[in-house]
C-alpha cells in the first residue's frame, strides 16, 4: 500500500513537472540567462549602492539594454537615441557641442555628460535630482527638448516590434513588455559603462612608467585638484560652487533640488577621467577647452561669491609651464580601450 | 491496478480538497473602499463646482492618492493608488483576529523612493513620479478655480516630499466603529475622505495664494499636514 501511494505521489508530481514544464515552453526556448558581475578594478572603492541587487546582471539584460541604448524609437520621431547625445567616442558625452540637440531642432540646456562608472555615482544629473541610475531615463525621454516622447508611446513601440519580445523573455522569462523591464535593461547597460583603462591605469599598476613631464603634471594634479577630482574615480561625487556666474537659463543647480539656498549654484564634480574627449566643460558647456577651464580656476574666478566652495578661496597658482605639465598629465586619464569597445557600441 | 487506480483517485482528491480548503481560508478579506465628497456630496469629476471653506468656488479633474504600509501584518508592505475616478478600493487578507483600528500611510515610504523602476500601483506609467527630482507624488489633486491667477485658472496641487524635513507622507489613524473579526469572510470597510478639510484643517490652504503646487518644500508640508483631518470611518459592514 505505502509502495502505491508512493508511485502515484510520484506520478502525480511528475505530471505536476511535466504540465508546468509545457506551459512554460512558448516557443521562445527555456529561461536561462547568463549571469555577469560588475567587475571592480583593483584599488577602486565597492559602489556606494550596489546597483545590481535589485536588477540582476545578465548578459541578455545588458545586450537588451544595449539595444535600447541606441533605440531612435525611444525619441517622439525616431531621430534621437540615448546614444545619439551620449556618443561612445567622446566618453558617452555629445562630443564638441556645448549643448545638446534635442527633437524638434531644440537644444538641452545643460552639457550632457559622459557616462561611466555610474555605478559608484550616488546621484544622477548635475544638480543630483536622480535618486536612482533606473529611473534616469525618464528624464530625457520625456523632457521636450531631448528626446520629446511619452512612456506608453514608448512601450507601445516597442510591443509593435517584434525583435523586441525574443530580447525581453530572453532576459526577463517573458515576453512582456513594462516600463519597469526597460528601465532596468538600460540601467544594465549605463551601469556596465566602465573605464578603467587609461595610461594612468596603466602606470598605476606599474605596466608602464609617465615620462617626467606626465609626472610633473600628477604632482601638480595632486596639489591643486586632488580633494575635488579624487583618486581613482576622479570625483568626489560631491555638489560644489565653484564660482562660476549664473548662466543664462538662471540654473541655480543644487539649490532647485534641495530647496536649500546653501546649495546655490552647486553642481555634481565631473570625474577628470577621459576629460580629452568630454569638452565643452562645466554644466553649461561655457569652456571650450581645457585651457579655457585652467585659466578660469587660475584668474577667473569670483572670490567674493558668497557660495564659493571654500576649497577653492585659496587661489590656484600655476605657471604656462606647470599647466602644459598638468594637460599631460590630464590627457593620461584617456580610455580609449573603453571609447573603443566593441561590446559598448551600437550592435551589428 | 484497480486497487493502485482507487488509491491514486483517494490521494488526488485528497490533494484537491486541501486546495480548495485554502483557497476558502483566504477568502478572509477585508474591502477597503474610499468615497470623495466636498460640502456634504459625493464629488463629480469637472462638471461640479464646490466651494472651499474659505469661500472659493473650484471643480475637480483628478484626484489620485498612494495608500500603503497598512497596519495589518499582511499587507505592511503593500502600496495602492486610489483615483477617485478610477479604482477607489483595493482588498487585503489580514491576519485572523481582531481589529479594532484601520491604519495606512498617506503616500508611499521612503525606501520605495529610492528604490529605482517599479511595477504596479509604482510604476511611473501612473504619473505619479517625478522624473527631475526623484520621488513619487503622494497626493494629487487637479481642477479649475476662478480665484486661481495660474494659466488657465487651474489647481494643480502635487503633493510630494520624502528626504530629511520635507516629508510629506502621513500616518492616518481610524478607530473602527466595532472591532472586526477576520476570520469571518468579507468586510467592506469604507473610508470617507472630505475634501474639505483638505483646504481647511490644522492649516488654512488658500486657491488664491496656492494654486500651484508641484514642488516638495514647505508648501506640500502645509497640504501634507491636513490630510490626517481628511479621513473618516463611513461605514463598516
Amino acid at each position: 500500500m505505502k509502495t502505491r501511494i508512493t508511485i502515484s505521489l510520484f506520478a502525480f508530481v511528475a505530471l505536476a513537472v511535466f504540465l508546468i514544464g509545457a506551459a512554460k515552453n512558448d516557443g521562445y526556448g527555456s529561461f536561462k540567462p547568463k549571469p555577469l558581475k560588475l567587475e571592480i578594478p583593483k584599488g577602486w572603492p565597492k559602489p556606494t549602492n550596489n546597483i545590481f541587487v535589485n536588477n540582476k546582471l545578465t548578459e541578455e539584460g545588458f545586450q537588451l539594454g544595449r539595444k535600447l541604448f541606441y533605440d531612435g524609437n525611444l525619441s517622439s520621431d525616431g531621430t534621437t537615441s540615448c546614444g545619439s547625445c551620449h556618443q561612445q567616442f567622446a566618453a558617452f558625452s555629445t562630443y564638441d557641442h556645448d549643448l545638446s540637440h534635442g527633437v524638434n531642432n531644440t537644444f538641452t540646456d545643460r552639457n550632457a555628460p559622459a557616462l561611466f562608472n555610474l555605478a559608484w555615482s550616488p546621484l544622477y544629473h548635475w544638480d543630483g535630482g536622480v535618486n536612482n541610475i533606473e529611473v534616469q531615463p525618464l528624464n530625457p525621454i520625456t523632457a521636450k527638448n531631448e528626446m520629446g516622447e511619452t512612456l506608453p508611446n514608448v512601450l507601445s513601440k516597442l510591443k509593435a516590434d517584434t525583435s523586441y519580445s525574443r530580447l525581453f523573455k530572453a532576459a526577463f522569462g517573458d515576453a512582456a513588455i513594462t516600463s519597469q523591464r526597460l528601465l532596468k535593461a538600460l540601467a544594465q547597460f549605463t551601469g556596465s559603462l566602465v573605464s578603467s583603462n587609461s595610461r594612468y591605469d596603466k602606470w598605476k599598476k606599474g605596466e608602464l612608467k609617465f615620462n617626467p613631464i606626465e609626472e610633473a603634471g600628477y604632482d601638480i594634479y595632486k596639489t591643486n585638484c586632488a580633494v575635488c577630482h579624487a583618486e581613482p574615480l576622479f570625483t568626489d561625487y560631491g555638489f560644489r560652487n565653484n564660482g562660476l556666474s549664473l548662466n543664462r537659463f538662471a540654473d541655480i543647480g543644487r539649490q532647485k533640488i534641495t530647496g536649500l539656498a546653501s546649495d546655490s549654484l552647486k553642481f555634481k564634480v565631473p570625474s577628470l577621467r577621459n576629460v580629452q574627449y568630454s569638452f565643452p566643460y562645466m554644466h553649461d558647456g561655457r569652456f571650450n577647452s581645457l585651457e579655457a577651464v585652467l585659466n578660469y580656476y587660475i584668474s577667473g574666478i569670483d572670490h567674493d561669491q558668497p557660495m564659493l566652495d571654500p576649497i577653492l578661496k585659496k587661489p590656484i597658482v600655476l605657471t604656462e609651464k606647470q599647466k602644459q605639465q598638468l594637460k599631460y598629465f590630464l590627457y593620461t586619464l584617456t580610455d580609449t580601450a573603453f571609447t573603443k569597445s566593441k561590446r559598448f557600441a551600437p550592435g551589428q | 491496478m484497480t486497487k493502485r487506480y482507487k488509491s491514486f483517485i483517494r490521494y488526488f482528491f485528497f490533494i484537491v480538497g486541501l486546495l480548495f480548503s485554502t483557497i476558502a481560508f483566504s477568502q478572509n478579506e477585508f474591502i477597503i473602499k474610499f468615497v470623495h465628497t466636498a460640502n456634504g456630496k459625493r464629488i463629480i469629476q469637472n462638471d461640479s463646482i464646490y466651494y472651499t471653506p474659505g469661500g472659493e468656488p473650484y471643480t475637480i479633474s483628478k484626484l489620485k492618492y498612494y495608500v500603503s504600509n497598512l497596519d495589518m501584518n499582511t499587507a505592511r508592505k503593500s502600496c495602492f493608488l486610489i483615483d477617485a475616478f478610477g479604482i477607489d478600493s483595493f482588498t487585503v487578507r489580514p491576519q485572523i483576529g481582531l481589529y479594532a483600528f484601520l491604519s495606512f500611510l498617506l503616500g508611499v515610504d521612503s525606501a520605495r523612493n529610492v528604490s529605482g523602476a517599479q511595477d504596479g500601483a509604482l510604476d511611473p506609467l501612473n504619473d505619479m513620479f517625478w522624473t527631475w527630482n526623484s520621488g513619487y507624488v503622494m497626493f494629487k489633486l487637479e481642477g479649475n478655480s476662478d480665484s486661481s491667477l495660474a494659466d488657465l485658472h487651474r489647481i494643480e496641487h502635487h503633493i510630494g516630499g520624502f528626504a530629511g524635513t520635507n516629508y510629506t507622507m502621513r500616518r492616518i489613524n481610524l478607530s473602527l466603529p466595532k472591532k472586526m473579526h477576520a476570520n469571518t469572510g468579507r468586510h467592506v470597510i469604507t473610508v470617507e475622505m472630505n475634501l474639505d478639510n483638505y483646504w481647511r484643517s490644522v492649516n488654512n490652504i488658500s486657491i488664491s495664494e496656492t494654486p500651484v503646487i508641484v514642488t516638495a518644500g514647505a508648501l506640500a508640508k502645509r497640504s501634507a499636514d491636513n490630510f490626517p483631518q481628511m479621513f473618516t470611518i463611513k461605514s463598516v459592514e
